[in-house]
């Protein structure tokens, strides 16, 4: 879920998170590839934080929260603040899950769905396979997480880094405009890019050449060693609400998140077994 | 004629604060009864000296004329946005700076309803004014950025040329700072454009390079942050050496607001020129 919703989403649980559990170490909240300056990730979470303080009559300021975008610093804030609650994209999750104990608390729901599809786009007639595309050039923000897109979106069929030339961009239009252009092979689109398209106005039309199976969104994780069932309980519950209180409710339909739905772990078992299994 | 604008350095954050409609109370100015006898023809022959360089008590005056003689044909130009905007942006009371960008608002609202929609200043004022107004309210800002948007296509195409690129910046900054494609109109690769041709089609304007160089930063394109730095200073430089009036010192928290993660970016700190010139 690597997109604004992704922060707002972040945003969000964190402050719950952080009610929770007012003097555990700060959410950490790895967004990693994401369009977003820290600090305006950070100031903006805060800034979220003072909403949900109030909306849910915790004291003001008692809220905390840590971002970053980078992989490595999430990796590193992971071992140092060994928090109780993470906010994560699938492929951190995924990676760090056995380190750190997670296990999934809450995932968005998104036009009634909890789970999305990677599609791989090109021009239309150009390829028509990914096969076709060995040694070309392959665009796209989630290429920021190439074992992600390696193990999990191509079921380890495909290994991103050797099969194709990437091209990672933190901005999605900038590389569909390349591929317009023809200056790129093939971008790599999340569900909300490839729903988007049709605003663009495109110059070249383009068509779907790989589509993955259903991925389930990924939202806050805890650490199933530091927390307790109750506290991961009391915050599923608040998240469920959250979209139904009224100023939360504008905040949801802005980032196009219908609620928070509490997660059916099972739904995540087969993203862990592709990822154990994936080369 | 140049001045400040003062659209949010983090609008597009979204996490902002509140769900307040726009201020539409007018703030009471103190001292009226020292202002001199004002009439149209007086205030229409010296409207294009009022600006930055003008004191608080001068503009509040015409203000206040204005206020007071809905009948005046100067209600159709773009003069009580313009008065309404300099006064709110030398006003650090965030209560009282929101009044005065509201009511440049309702101004040029009005100027619109007399006629007075083909001046691009018009739309400018409107839009630099209701980009002040929203930018600590999150859904409020979510609610206007189609109208921020379009107010400021408008100035562009009718005056582009209006306070040193006013027009280019502001609707350049809204690309960067606007929650990008797929969410929202938010667009890095325009918003870069539109403040580079700022920069180069009017160099003497310091906000046309703070601007610039914090869109660099914000796309964070790597080679380009040498760029960044280098307009920061070019753009401090003509701060300090120009006669800003009033609007000098908000300007100057920008750049020291921002001092900071330029300095990040390059890895060396950035000491600010004042402090240098002064050694």
């Amino acid at each position: 879920m690597k997109t604004p919703q992704f922060i707002f989403l972040a945003s969000l649980l964190a402050s719950i998170t952080c009610i929770a559990a007012s003097d555990s170490p700060p959410i950490v909240v790895c967004y990693p590839g994401g369009p977003v300056n820290a600090d305006d990730a950070n100031a903006a979470m805060g800034s979220m934080l003072r909403v949900v303080e109030r909306v849910g009559h915790w004291q003001a300021g008692s809220l905390d929260s840590l971002f970053t975008a980078k992989a490595d610093e999430c990796r590193k804030l992971m071992d140092e603040k060994n928090p109780k609650f993470a906010i994560t994209s699938l492929g951190v999750f995924l990676e760090q899950q056995e380190r750190h104990h997670l296990v999934p608390v809450v995932q968005p729901k998104i036009k009634g769905q909890t789970f999305e599809r990677y599609r791989v786009i090109v021009q239309k007639g150009k390829y028509m396979s990914l096969e076709e595309l060995k040694g070309k050039t392959l665009g796209g923000t989630v290429l920021e997480e190439p074992a992600f897109i390696g193990k999990i979106v191509f079921a380890g069929k495909y290994d991103p880094a050797s099969f194709f030339q990437l091209k990672s961009s933190n901005l999605a239009i900038r590389a569909l405009r390349s591929l317009d252009k023809g200056e790129m092979d093939a971008v790599i689109l999340n569900e909300q890019q490839f729903n988007g398209l049709a605003s663009l106005n495109l110059n070249n039309p383009v068509e779907v050449i790989f589509t993955s199976e259903e991925i389930p969104l990924m939202g806050m994780v805890a650490d199933s060693l530091n927390s307790t069932a109750d506290e991961r309980t009391r915050l599923g519950n608040a998240l469920a609400g959250m979209c139904s209180d009224s100023e939360g409710k504008k905040l949801c339909q802005l980032f196009g998140v219908d609620s928070f739905a509490i997660v059916d772990s099972a739904q995540f078992e087969p993203m862990t077994k592709l990822w154990k299994e994936g080369k | 004629m140049t001045y400040r604008y003062l659209f949010p350095a983090v609008l597009l954050p979204l996490f902002l604060t509140g769900c307040a409609a726009l201020h539409r109370d007018q703030v009471q100015f103190d001292h009226l009864s020292d202002c001199p006898k004002q009439s149209e023809s007086n205030l229409a022959s010296r409207q294009n000296e009022l600006g930055p360089l003008s004191d608080t008590q001068t503009l509040a005056c015409a203000v206040d004329f204005l206020r007071n003689n809905k009948g005046t044909s100067l209600l159709s130009n773009a003069l009580g946005s313009r008065l309404c905007l300099n006064l709110a942006e030398r006003e650090t009371d965030q209560d009282k700076r929101e009044k005065l960008a509201g009511e440049g608002v309702a101004f040029a609202e009005m100027a619109l309803s007399k006629g007075g929609g083909d001046d691009g200043a018009v739309h400018y004022y409107l839009a630099a004014n209701l980009g002040l107004a929203v930018r600590e309210h999150l859904t409020l800002a979510m609610d206007n950025l189609s109208r921020l948007e379009g107010e400021m296509k408008k100035a562009l195409a009718k005056s582009p040329k209006i306070d040193d690129g006013g027009p280019m910046r502001l609707l350049g900054t809204l690309y960067i700072k606007a929650p990008a494609w797929p969410n929202g109109i938010g667009d890095r690769d325009k918003g870069l454009d539109l403040l580079e041709q700022a920069v180069k089609e009017f160099p003497g304007h310091p906000l046309n390079h703070l601007f610039y160089a914090q869109a660099i930063l914000a796309v964070d394109d790597g080679d380009a942050r040498a760029v960044a730095k280098s307009e920061f200073m070019l753009g401090e430089k003509l701060l300090l050496g120009g006669n800003w009036g009033y609007s000098r010192p908000s300007w100057q928290k920008e750049f020291d607001d921002f001092r900071d993660d330029i300095a990040d970016a390059s890895g060396a700190p950035t000491q600010p020129l004042a402090m240098q010139t002064r050694r």
